[in-house]
C-alpha cells in the first residue's frame, strides 16, 4: 500500500512555508481544490502531503489601499465577482472572475489558486497582466513581489519557488477615464474555458489620441501574451479603425497560437485578430467613471 | 394543401396548464429528488461488501502476452484478483455475454479490442486497497494493427476486430442477423421497396450527398453502478439498468442458473438515455461476488463511463431522385454505424437508423443498406434517438440542400412530400394516423417562417431560421405486463418492471391507474423493478413505456374495476351495467346516493386484496431481404424550428429560439411532456454545436467533463416553445421521450445555412467550421467578381 496522503493545516504563512521547505516537491498547497482534485483524481500528480492554507488568517481581504486593489490569496472567485470594492474600483476584474466556469466552481476557486495553477486557458491571468498587477509571494527567504507578466512562465509553470506561496495580488487602479474590458470567447458550451480571452485597457486624451493602451491575450498560447512594443506604437495616435486594426493584426502575427479542442492554431490567430480589435473598441467606448 | 387525404386532425394540448388534474403533481418524487432523499444504487452497502476496481486496456488492439497479478494479490485488504483467463478456465460459468452476439468477454481474454476495455478486476475491502493492487498488476501487450474509421475497417485487407465470428445468442424477435464472416461488418440490414433503378430513371433530378456525425456519450449524472451478491446459490444484483430482464437472462446464461434464481433489482436511475440498456457492469460485478463469496460493488468513475458505452458515429450517403414537380420518387441510402469493439445492440440499431433514412415521406422506390461496423473503439449502443438522430441529420439536411439547388422553398418542398394517411413509408406500412403536416405547420408558424429567408443583419451578426420534420419507429414486437393489487383501504399498488430514470414513469403510471379506477393519484404506489416479484417488461427505452406499460397497467386496473363492479352489484343489488366508478366509490349511474366505497368492496370480497394482471403485446416484423412489413406499432412524429444568430467574424452559432412540436396522441402529464421536449432540445443542441468524442489512436482525448462539453442551461435558447399534439378520437398515447430529439440538429444546421450560406454536413457545427465556410464563400465571391470584371472589360474593348 502506498503511504497515506498526509494533510497539514497550518495557521500561519510561516508555518506553511516551513512545511513546504521541509517536504520539498512531495507537498502540494491546496486552496479551493478545484484544480488540484482533478489533477489528483486523474493521477497527473501524486503528492505525499497536502498543505491546506484555508486556516491561515489574513488572506481573505479585499481592499483598496494606496491606489491599489488588493486581493488576498484565499478570496474566492465569487467574492471577487460580487465585491462592491472591486466593482467600485476596477470593475473589469469582477467581470473577468464572474466569467469563470460556473457558480459552483467560482464559490470554491481562489485568487491564489488561479494564479499558481497557471493553466493557459484561465480567464483572470490576462486581466492581471493587462492591468500591470503584481503578485505577492512569501517563502523561506521572505517576501517578494513578481509582476503578473513575469509570474506565468509556461504551461502550468510559474515563477514560484517550491516553498513559496501566493499571498495576494495587487492591481493598480487605472486613472479616471480609463476603459477596461475582458472578452471571454468560448467555442463550445457557455461553461467552457476560453478559446481566447482578451483584456483591453484604453485611455484617450481629450483630442481622441491614445494616452494608454494595454492588451493581453489569454488562452491562445502557453501564457498570457502582451506586446509592449505594439502597444507603444499606438501612443499619441488617434484611435481610429486603422490603428485598431494595426494593433489587432500585430497581435495576431505575434501570438504563437496553440491547437486544442477549442480551436486550431489558425482559428485562434483569427480570433486574436477579432477579439483584440473588439476589446480595444469596447474599452475605448466604455471608460470607467 | 388541397387534395391531400388528411387523417383525423389533432388538437394542440395546453402543455402549460400545469397539471393534468387539479392537485396532480408534475412529478411525484420531484421534491425527494432535489432534496437528496431518493436512494440510488451508489448509496447502497451490504454487510461485508467489497469494492471493485478495474484495470483497463491502454492499447486499442493487442494480444495480451502476460499478466502478472502476484504482487496485487499480496496487498492487504485485497480479496480477489481476476483475469479473463481465470474466468475461461472455470467450467461453472461462461466468459462472454452480449445481447445479440456473445462477443463481449467479462474480462478480456488473450486480446484487447479498445482502450478502456476491462482487463483485470480487483475486489478489496475498500477502493484504496483495490487501487493500490491495480497499480501492482503488470500487463504486457503485443500491439496489433487497429482499425478506427469505416475506411480502415472495411478495407479489403483490414485487420479483423473479431477474427473468429462471435457466437450469436437466442435471437431477438425483430433482429435479422446478416453478419459477414471474414469482415468487420458486424451486421447489415437491407430494405428494398419498389424498383430503385426505375425510380432514378424516372427522376428529373438526382442528388447524392454524404453526412457524418461523431460518437457522443450519454453523460448520465449517475454513472453505471452494480452491487452483486452471489454468496448463496442465487444471484442478486442491484443495478443501474433500463432493461432488468435482459440483465437477468444474461446473468442466468453466464452462471448457468434458472432465470428464477437470478434476481435483478433496479432502484430509480440518475438518467439513462439508452446508455444503461444492455449488460455492462453486471456480469463482472456478479463474477467478482461469485468468486470472492462476498457482496461486491462496482461504481464506474466518470472517466470509465465515457468508454463504457457511446452513441454510434455514422456516415450516411443519400442519393435522392425527384420529379420536376418536387416529388421525391427514389432514395438510395448507404449507412455505416461505427459499433466499436463489441456489438451491444448495434445489430438492431442499424435497422431503425437505416429505415429512418426513408424520412417522413412516401417514396415509391427505396433502397437501404445499413451496416454496423466493428472497430477498435469503445462499444456503441442505444442512445436517445436510436440511430434516427443520425438519419434525420442526413435526410433533413439533404432535403434543404436539394431545395436550395432547385431554388425552392424548403418548407414547400417538404409539404409536397410529407406522409399523409393512405400513403406508405419506407417499410411499406400504410399510414393511418399522420400528423406531419400539422406539426411542420405549427413550428413554421410559431417561429415565423418566411421564404426566401433573408438573413437579418445586426452588426457583425446575422439571424435566420431553419426547419425539420422527422419520423421514428418504436420497438416492435414488444411486450409489457403488469400486476395491480387493491388493498383493504382501497389504495392501490402497481407492480411493473418499467424503470424510473427521472423521466417520470412512476408518475405517469400512477396517473393512468388513478384515471382508470377513478381514485386519487396519492393513493397509488408504483413499484420499482425486482425481477423476483414484478412482472415482465421488455425494456424501458424506445419511447415506449407510457404507451406500452400504460396499456398494461390500464388493463390490469380494468380487471380490478370488474371485480369492484361485481362486488358492488351484489351489495347494491343493481346490475353492473347500471354502475360506474366515481371518486373511490362504485355508484349507481344517475343515483350517487346509492354507492359503496372501494375499501368496503375489497373487504366484502374477503380475499385480503383484489388482484389483477394486464398485458400489452404487439406483433410485427420485417422481411429479411426487402425490409417490408411492420417495423413499428405506430410511428412517432415531430418537427422542429430553430432561429440562430451567427457571428460572421467568429463563426460562433447561438440558438436564440426553438419551437418543438411532437405528436403525443394523448398527453398524460403536461408538465412532464414539456420537460421531455426541453430535454431533447438540450441534447440536440449539444450534438449540433459541440458534442464530440475525440480520439487519437483509439485513445479518448476528452473523456472527462472538463474537456467534453454538454449543453448547459446558459446554452439553451432564450425562447423555447413546445407544442404537443393530441388526437382525441383514437386517443392513443405516443411516446415522446426521444421524438423531439432528431429534429434539433438539422433544424439548427438549416438555420445556420440560411443565415450564412455555409452548409455543414459533418456534425458538430463548430464555430471554426462555420468561419472556414464563410472564408471559402468570400474567396469564391471574389473570384467570381474577378471573372465578371474580366468579362466586363472584355466586352467593353
Ligand atoms: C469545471 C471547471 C471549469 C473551469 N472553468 C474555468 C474557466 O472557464 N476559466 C478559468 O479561468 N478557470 C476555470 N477553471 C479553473 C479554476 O478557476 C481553477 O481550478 C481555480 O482557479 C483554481 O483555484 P483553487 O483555489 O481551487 O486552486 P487549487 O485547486 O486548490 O490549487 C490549484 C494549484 O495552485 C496551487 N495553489 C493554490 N493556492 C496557492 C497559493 N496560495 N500559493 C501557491 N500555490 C497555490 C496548488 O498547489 C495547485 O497546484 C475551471 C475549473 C473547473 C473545475
Amino acid at each position: 500500500m502506498p503511504e497515506p496522503l498526509r494533510l497539514f493545516q497550518p495557521t500561519s504563512i510561516e508555518e506553511a512555508v516551513a512545511v513546504l521547505a521541509e517536504l520539498g516537491d512531495d507537498a502540494k498547497v491546496v486552496a479551493g481544490a478545484t484544480a488540484l482534485t482533478l489533477l489528483y483524481r486523474q493521477r497527473l500528480i501524486a503528492p505525499g502531503a497536502l498543505v491546506s492554507i484555508g486556516r491561515i488568517p489574513g488572506l481573505k481581504t479585499i481592499e483598496v489601499v494606496d491606489g491599489e486593489l488588493r486581493l488576498g490569496a484565499l478570496v474566492s472567485h465569487r467574492e471577487v465577482e460580487l465585491s462592491p470594492v472591486v466593482r467600485g474600483s476596477i470593475p473589469v476584474v469582477a467581470d473577468a472572475f464572474g466569467k469563470v466556469a460556473n457558480v459552483r466552481v467560482r464559490n470554491a476557486a481562489t485568487v491564489g489558486g488561479v494564479m499558481a495553477e497557471s493553466d493557459y486557458a484561465s480567464d483572470p491571468p490576462a486581466v492581471f497582466v493587462a492591468l500591470d498587477a503584481v503578485v505577492d509571494v512569501q517563502g523561506s527567504n521572505g517576501k517578494r513581489s513578481i509582476p503578473a507578466s513575469e509570474f506565468f512562465v509556461a504551461f502550468y509553470e510559474t515563477a514560484l519557488e517550491h516553498d513559496e506561496i501566493v499571498i495576494g495580488v495587487r492591481v493598480p487602479v487605472p486613472p479616471a477615464g480609463t476603459g477596461a474590458v475582458y472578452h471571454k470567447f468560448v467555442t463550445r458550451s457557455s461553461e467552457d474555458r476560453p478559446c481566447v480571452g482578451v483584456a483591453g485597457v484604453v485611455r484617450l486624451h481629450a483630442d481622441g489620441t491614445v494616452a494608454d493602451l494595454r492588451v493581453a491575450v489569454g488562452a491562445a498560447a502557453e501564457t498570457p501574451q502582451r506586446f509592449r512594443d505594439t502597444e507603444a506604437l499606438a501612443i499619441g495616435k488617434p484611435l481610429d479603425a486603422d490603428l485598431i486594426a494595426q494593433v489587432a493584426d500585430a497581435y495576431a502575427d505575434q501570438v504563437d497560437t496553440l491547437d486544442d479542442m477549442r480551436g486550431s492554431a489558425w482559428y485562434r490567430t483569427e480570433m486574436v485578430r477579432v477579439w483584440v480589435r473588439r476589446a480595444i473598441e469596447s474599452a475605448a467606448a466604455a471608460p470607467a467613471r | 394543401m388541397s387534395g391531400v387525404v388528411k387523417g383525423l386532425p389533432g388538437t394542440w394540448a395546453d402543455t402549460h396548464r400545469g397539471t393534468a388534474q387539479p392537485g396532480q403533481p408534475g412529478m411525484m418524487d420531484a421534491r425527494d429528488r432535489v432534496t437528496g432523499k431518493v436512494d440510488y444504487v451508489i448509496n447502497m452497502t451490504l454487510p461485508g461488501m467489497l469494492h471493485a476496481m478495474v484495470l483497463r486496456s491502454t492499447a486499442p488492439a493487442a494480444r495480451i502476452v502476460r499478466i502478472d497479478t502476484e504482487k496485487a494479490r499480496q496487498v492487504p485488504g485485497v480479496v480477489t484478483v481476476l483475469t479473463g483467463r481465470d474466468i475461461v478456465s472455470r467450467t461453472d460459468v461462461r466468459s462472454h455475454f452480449g445481447p445479440v452476439f456473445r462477443d463481449q468477454p467479462v474480462l478480456a481474454v488473450d486480446r484487447v479490442r479498445f482502450v478502456g476495455e476491462a482487463v483485470v478486476a480487483v475486489a478489496a475491502v475498500d477502493r484504496d486497497a483495490a487501487r493500490a493492487a491495480l497499480d501492482l498488476v503488470e500487463v504486457e501487450y503485443e500491439e496489433l494493427p487497429p482499425v478506427f474509421t469505416f475506411d480502415e475497417a472495411l478495407a479489403e485487407d483490414a485487420a479483423l476486430v473479431h477474427p473468429e465470428p462471435p457466437r450469436a445468442g437466442a435471437t431477438f424477435a425483430d433482429i435479422i442477423v446478416h453478419s459477414q464472416a471474414g469482415s468487420n461488418v458486424c451486421n447489415s440490414f437491407t430494405l428494398r421497396k419498389g424498383n430503385i433503378d426505375e425510380g432514378f430513371a424516372q427522376a428529373d433530378h438526382v442528388f447524392e450527398d454524404t453526412f457524418t456525425c461523431p460518437a457522443v456519450q450519454h453523460v448520465p449524472l449517475e454513472t453505471h453502478c452494480t452491487v452483486a451478491d452471489a454468496r448463496t446459490s442465487d444471484i442478486v444484483v442491484h443495478t443501474t439498468s433500463q432493461i432488468p430482464f435482459m440483465v437477468r437472462s444474461q446473468l442466468a446464461e453466464v452462471f448457468n442458473l434458472p432465470a428464477s434464481r437470478v434476481r435483478v433489482v433496479v432502484h430509480t436511475l440518475g438518467g439513462g438515455y439508452g446508455g444503461k440498456c444492455y449488460p455492462n457492469t453486471e456480469p463482472l460485478t456478479a463474477m467478482l461476488s461469485f468468486v470472492s463469496g462476498r457482496p461486491v460493488k462496482l461504481h464506474l468513475t466518470r472517466e470509465e463511463e465515457f468508454t463504457a458505452i457511446t452513441r454510434h458515429a455514422m456516415r450516411i450517403t443519400l442519393k435522392t431522385g425527384l420529379r420536376a414537380d418536387g416529388k421525391v420518387i427514389a432514395r438510395k441510402s448507404t449507412c455505416h454505424f461505427n459499433t466499436g469493439a463489441y456489438a451491444d445492440i448495434g445489430p438492431r440499431l442499424i435497422k431503425m437508423g437505416g429505415i429512418g433514412t426513408g424520412g417522413p415521406m412516401s417514396i415509391p422506390h427505396v433502397w437501404i443498406d445499413s451496416y454496423a461496423v466493428y472497430t477498435n473503439l469503445p462499444p456503441a449502443g442505444a442512445y436517445r434517438g436510436y440511430g434516427v438522430s443520425q438519419a434525420a441529420w442526413a435526410y433533413e439536411t439533404q432535403i434543404e440542400m436539394i431545395a436550395q439547388r432547385l431554388g425552392r422553398d424548403p418548407y414547400e418542398l417538404r409539404k409536397k412530400n410529407l406522409l399523409v394517411n393512405g400513403e406508405t413509408n419506407a417499410t411499406g406500412e400504410i399510414m393511418d394516423d399522420s400528423h406531419w403536416h400539422e406539426l411542420l405547420d405549427e413550428v413554421a408558424g410559431k417561429i415565423g417562417w418566411t421564404w426566401p429567408q433573408v438573413p437579418q443583419r445586426i452588426g457583425n451578426k446575422v439571424r435566420a431560421k431553419g426547419l425539420s420534420c422527422i419520423i421514428k419507429g418504436t420497438v416492435t414486437p414488444s411486450a409489457s405486463t403488469s400486476m395491480v393489487k387493491m388493498n383493504e383501504d382501497g389504495s392501490l399498488n402497481v407492480m411493473t418492471s418499467s424503470v424510473e430514470m427521472g423521466q417520470g414513469l412512476q408518475t405517469a403510471m400512477a396517473i393512468l391507474a388513478a384515471e382508470r379506477l377513478s381514485m386519487p393519484v396519492g393513493k397509488v404506489l408504483v413499484s420499482t423493478p425486482d425481477t423476483a416479484f414484478t412482472p415482465y417488461d421488455q425494456q424501458t427505452s424506445s419511447s415506449r413505456s407510457t404507451h406500452s406499460m400504460g396499456m398494461a397497467v390500464t388493463r390490469a386496473c380494468g380487471g380490478i374495476a370488474d371485480q369492484l363492479l361485481a362486488q358492488a352489484s351484489e351489495a347494491l343489488e343493481i346490475a353492473v351495467a347500471d354502475l360506474e366508478l366515481r371518486d373511490g366509490k362504485v355508484q349507481a349511474k344517475g343515483a350517487p346516493d346509492k354507492s359503496v366505497g372501494y375499501a368496503a368492496l375489497v373487504q366484502r370480497q374477503k380475499g385480503g386484496n383484489l388482484l389483477a394482471t394486464g398485458e400489452y403485446i404487439t406483433g410485427g416484423g420485417l422481411d429479411p431481404v426487402t425490409g417490408q412489413g411492420k417495423a413499428a406499432v405506430h410511428w412517432h412524429q415531430a418537427a422542429g424550428a430553430a432561429e440562430v444568430e451567427v457571428d460572421l467574424e467568429t463563426g460562433k452559432v447561438d440558438v436564440i429560439a426553438y419551437e418543438a412540436a411532437v405528436y403525443a396522441g394523448r398527453v398524460v402529464n403536461p408538465v412532464q411532456a414539456e420537460l421531455q421536449a426541453e430535454g431533447n432540445l438540450a441534447f440536440g443542441l449539444g450534438h449540433a454545436l459541440f458534442e464530440e468524442m475525440v480520439y487519437d489512436n483509439g485513445q479518448l482525448q476528452n473523456g472527462n467533463l472538463g474537456d467534453y462539453m454538454i449543453c448547459s442551461f446558459e446554452d439553451m435558447p432564450e425562447r423555447v416553445g413546445v407544442s404537443t399534439l393530441e388526437e382525441p378520437v383514437l386517443n392513443e398515447i405516443h411516446g415522446i421521450g426521444e421524438t423531439g430529439l432528431p429534429p434539433v440538429m438539422p433544424a439548427i444546421g438549416n438555420a445556420v445555412f440560411h443565415a450564412t450560406g455555409v452548409r455543414i454536413t459533418d456534425a458538430p457545427i463548430t464555430a471554426e467550421k462555420v468561419l472556414r465556410g464563410l472564408r471559402q464563400l468570400e474567396t469564391a465571391r471574389l473570384a467570381a467578381a474577378a471573372v465578371m470584371a474580366a468579362a466586363g472589360t472584355g466586352t467593353a474593348r
